[in-house]
């Protein structure tokens, strides 16, 4: 008899203890923990790779061999001092692997850099001339004095038709191709500058020196 | 309304775990931070995000773990005393996310959406645990 009316005792207090109110808690802490766990899997689920046609549409600026089976893809503003790092290391990667890859450049111009359209707009007009690579560089290498002026002035440092290309520049008649590559690059989850897939795939670089070993490996796998 | 109280404390810690947890993560494993600006990722590389080498997130983590398991401990025992660390965290979790959105905002110049979230979310777990406060001493001096 005394020891059941011990175990009752006990019970109760561990009843009483754990009140609705804290069962109430751990139900929301479990809950969490479900939502939580739920939505790191469905995150976690690699994304699927991108195609060669996806990433680089026949109107992008490109390098290297067209029929290489790696290809390299960046997400690029001319105003963001990151890309300028990366746009140096990324010719030589090119330059070293010119016929196993194949590259390609597209605009990400964000929204708190004022010239990266317009910069982007100067190259896209020398493009059209052929120089697209040219300007690129140039752009590049003078990132800190851009301006309209700077780009305008451009035609006649590159050997440009003055014409042609000032017609480019300000009517923005590529502005609808930058606009494409924007959407296309938030599409794919680019999210900062400079953004590379290789190979379809996003890659998390953590210095430039990842992106030299990252092409060697795909390169060497391919 | 305590009680009320006390389980919003407690959903708004849960809800800072998470927020820490996922930034915490990130500056470990040093990846990108999904924000909806630029801000994260100057903010994360920023030498101020490590105050004395650790992670700003850190602080974060611990700060909301211990108010979520003194708001849970509320359920179970009806002492007055448990609101005392709550309020004392709570503050200082106030005055770190002032602290960290004035650096952001004028030394970092870059401001990062989770911890602006996080910085909301602390200055509603202090007002609503300075409310409990009031009512608990309000109740004491009737």
């Amino acid at each position: 008899m005394r020891l059941t009316d011990i175990s009752r005792c006990k019970s109760n207090k561990i009843k009483m203890k754990l009140s609705g109110e804290s069962k109430f808690f751990i139900a929301i802490a479990v809950g969490t923990l479900i939502m939580v766990t739920i939505g790191i899997f469905l995150m976690s689920r690699p994304a699927p790779k991108l195609t060669r046609a996806e990433l680089i549409p026949a109107s992008a600026a490109t390098l290297g061999n067209n029929q290489a089976a790696t290809f390299l893809v960046e997400f690029s503003d001319f105003q963001c001092p990151a890309c300028k790092t990366f746009s140096s290391l990324v010719k030589e990667v090119v330059e070293k692997n010119k016929d196993n890859l194949f590259f390609s450049y597209r605009h990400f111009p964000l929204s708190q850099h004022k010239l990266a359209v317009p910069a982007a707009l100067a190259a896209e007009a020398a493009g059209e001339q052929g120089k697209f690579w040219e300007m690129h560089d140039y752009i590049f290498a003078n990132q800190e004095s851009l301006s309209e002026e700077f780009l305008l002035a451009a035609a006649d440092k590159l050997g440009l038709d003055k014409e042609k290309y000032e017609k480019a520049f300000k009517e923005k008649i590529y502005q609808d191709k930058i606009n494409k590559d924007l959407s296309d690059g938030t599409k794919f989850g680019v999210d900062s500058t400079p953004t590379f897939f290789l190979n379809g795939e996003k890659l998390n670089l953590f210095s430039p020196k990842d992106l030299e070993n990252a092409v060697s490996k795909a390169i060497k796998n391919n | 309304m305590q009680k009320k109280y006390n389980r919003l404390v407690f959903i708004l810690s849960l809800a800072g775990i998470i927020v820490a947890v996922y930034v915490l993560q990130s500056f470990v494993r040093q990846s990108s931070i999904i924000c909806v600006n630029q801000g994260c990722e100057l903010v994360r590389k920023s030498s101020y995000s490590y105050p004395f080498g650790i992670p700003v997130p850190a602080f974060g983590l611990v700060g909301y773990t211990l108010l979520a398991i003194l708001t849970f401990l509320r359920t179970t025992s009806t002492s007055k005393k448990l609101l005392y660390p709550i309020l004392a965290i709570a503050i200082f979790g106030i005055l770190f996310v002032t602290w960290f959105t004035y650096m952001e905002l004028f030394v970092i110049r870059a401001v990062c959406t989770w911890c602006a979230i996080s910085a909301v979310n602390m200055y509603l777990i202090f007002y609503l645990t300075f409310r409990m406060f009031n009512e608990t001493h309000r109740h004491k001096s009737v």
